[in-house]
């Protein structure tokens, strides 16, 4: 369990939305209870947990590398595809295999286009991910001009803005019923325990004990069905 | 008109500067007790001497606008290096200098935007000893330098350890070709890269249990032995580590050695340390150095003399950290503030510029008062309002 010595009580960032039961499940396996962060009537964004030694941040999925990176929380659980998107300073320490889902091309069901190098040169993309999307292209060497949308990204072939769309794929049923499909993945996404590079260093085994918990306790026999991922 | 300094710049006020001199003075007297010399390397030098053979990326660097390819330094080290190996050849080895000044970073910002960070380095450099003797002195005059700057034991002073040459040695056993990536992948603390790599499994699992040791020098040395056999490199290390854990643990400094921690500049290759404190809610980085030989080496190629260690203090986040929990303790230490020395009418302005010499004479601070003031009840009302320890009103 955690050590009395330890030289500051340990933080952790947590994802608000689809991965915070899994990721409150995975801690409390590892012996820290932030089940309160769960409670339909928790506004708290900072929440101790049940035996006093951490606490747990509760922010956005894209803040969670942020916090992790300046060192405000040591620990953080975020998802492969934001951790591509904001490229920050932090250490990649478990995948914890929830939260699957694929970054991935999709077109208009009837555009005709069958893979990401048939869409024409100069043709416009959508995306909430502009940095992977960028990058995409680029080492497809297909020039693309991007358009950064903060959600419902499937309206941008939808009313002709756009002719593609890069986002998260899930289940697939959003893109279907919006008359879009996949045509090529950028690259597969599911949740990663990250930490600070420095405080990992200056550890005392503490914090590589958690870490090594959450990397071995069973992973829940339980798996809840994926909320999709808009 | 913009009235904002420009992307990313400081401006400080006068408490920041005092603050700021009073630091860079107690370690000087710290560098000069141990035999070290001023120097002043400039500010602006050609960006081969500032990349430093690769070791600092030219994204980093603040470049300038000029006829040659120059820019400003984003560390001391280099410009030092390439003084001792060109105008202080001549003179005899070892070399101890030390300096301080602002040193520049170039970096993205978030809104995608160059930004630029200055920042006040104090710093110490000893060229020309290739010996473990030079490391160990380093180490001591770094742990003497922050006994001066008194931080208090809430900081948890950590002294982390690293060495180049370990590393290296470490990664001898892993086939050249994903040699480069294990070791970006150990320094960049990725354990998902490295479980990703084709290697055997022993040396795959010798690698994980590799990015997870880091702690007390003994203990660490003892599993590297194990790793490794008696090598030279890990009996040198330990004698180092060893003459520093008395002193480290008279001021509180835990010692921590971690063969994976490497800076982020890519200038050394021996011995690397950096002190971390904590902050009041983050570590915070106040000193970083080590050894590096081959840069030296490129400024005066083909001398046995190609060594250099040095340090540097980051002036700036100690005292932040200082002024972070103890402000009002800082206010009542500050020295009183100078007499308000006024006159009743324009015409006494002569009285009372010969009152201020009369007062800086005998050694105290005294200003002015430009426009004239009724009565004393008016100078003294203006002399708080200033900050001042009091009046001086002379009547006409």
């Amino acid at each position: 369990m955690i050590t009395a010595n330890q030289r500051s009580p340990i933080t952790v960032a947590l994802a608000k939305g689809a991965l915070l039961k899994d990721s409150v499940r995975r801690f409390q396996a590892a012996g820290l209870d932030f089940s309160d962060l769960l409670e339909e009537d928790n506004r708290l964004l900072m929440v101790p947990s049940r035996c006093g030694t951490a606490r747990a941040l509760l922010v956005r999925n894209a803040d969670v590398p942020v916090y992790v990176a300046y060192g405000q929380a040591q620990l953080g659980v975020v998802g492969y595809d934001v951790l591509r998107e904001h490229q920050l300073p932090v250490a990649q320490l478990v995948d914890l295999g929830f939260g699957g889902c694929r970054m991935a091309v999709a077109v208009k069901a009837s555009s005709g286009y069958r893979r990401a190098a048939d869409l024409p040169a100069h043709c416009r993309v959508a995306s909430k991910f502009t940095r992977c999307a960028e990058a995409f292209f680029e080492q497809l060497d297909l020039p693309v001009e991007l358009i950064h949308l903060t959600g419902s990204v499937e309206l941008g072939p939808i009313t002709g803005m756009s002719e593609a769309i890069v986002d998260l794929v899930a289940t697939g049923r959003t893109l279907r019923d919006n008359g879009l499909v996949a045509i090529e993945d950028l690259f597969s996404s599911t949740a990663r325990l990250i930490g600070h590079p420095l405080a990992l260093r200056l550890d005392d085994g503490a914090l590589q004990g958690l870490v090594e918990r959450i990397a071995t306790v069973q992973r829940p026999a339980h798996r809840p069905v994926q909320v999709p991922v808009r | 008109m913009a009235l904002q300094p420009a992307a990313g710049a400081r401006d400080l006020n006068p408490g920041q500067v005092d603050s700021n001199r009073r630091l860079c003075d107690l370690l000087a007297n710290v560098y000069r007790l141990w035999g070290y010399q001023e120097v002043a390397p400039p500010t602006i030098e050609r960006l081969d001497t500032l990349e430093a053979g690769g070791a600092i990326a030219e994204r980093e660097l603040v470049r300038l606008v000029a006829d040659e390819p120059l820019g400003l330094r984003p560390e001391l080290t280099a410009p030092i290096a390439r003084a001792a190996s060109t105008r202080m050849l001549g003179r005899p080895r070892p070399l101890r200098l030390w300096a301080s000044g602002t040193t520049f970073r170039s970096f993205t910002g978030d809104g995608g935007g160059q930004r630029i960070s200055e920042q006040l380095q104090s710093g110490v450099e000893l060229l020309g000893e290739p010996s473990p003797a030079a490391d160990a002195e380093l180490l001591h005059l770094l742990l003497a330098a922050v006994a001066s700057l008194g931080l208090p034991p809430r900081h948890q002073p950590t002294l982390l350890v690293g060495h180049h040459g370990l590393l290296s040695a470490l990664l001898s056993q892993v086939p050249e070709e994903q040699r480069s990536l294990a070791r970006h992948a150990l320094t960049d603390f990725d354990p998902l890269a490295l479980a990703a790599l084709s290697l055997p499994d022993s040396q795959r699992q010798r690698l994980m249990a590799l990015i997870g040791l880091r702690g007390e020098p003994v203990r660490v040395l003892y599993q590297l032995e194990q790793w490794l056999g008696p090598v030279p490199l890990l009996e040198s290390l330990a004698a180092t580590l060893a003459s520093v854990t008395t002193p480290a643990a008279a001021l509180g400094v835990r010692v921590q050695l971690d063969p994976t921690f490497q800076p982020h500049f890519d200038l050394y290759d021996g011995l690397v340390f950096k002190l971390v404190c904590q902050g009041a809610d983050a570590p915070v980085a106040i000193a970083s150095g080590g050894r590096y030989d081959a840069l030296v080496g490129r400024f005066c190629s083909g001398s046995s003399e190609a060594a250099g260690t040095g340090f540097g203090f980051d002036v700036e986040a100690i005292r932040d950290l200082l002024e972070s929990e103890a402000a009002p303790a800082a206010a009542d230490g500050q020295a009183p503030g100078p007499w308000l020395v006024a006159s009743a009418t324009a015409a006494g302005l002569g009285a009372a510029l010969r009152r201020m010499a009369e007062l800086h004479g005998g050694g105290e601070a005294a200003e002015l008062c430009t426009q004239p003031c009724a009565d004393q009840a008016a100078a003294d009302q203006l002399a708080a309002e200033r900050g001042c320890r009091g009046a001086k009103w002379l009547a006409a």
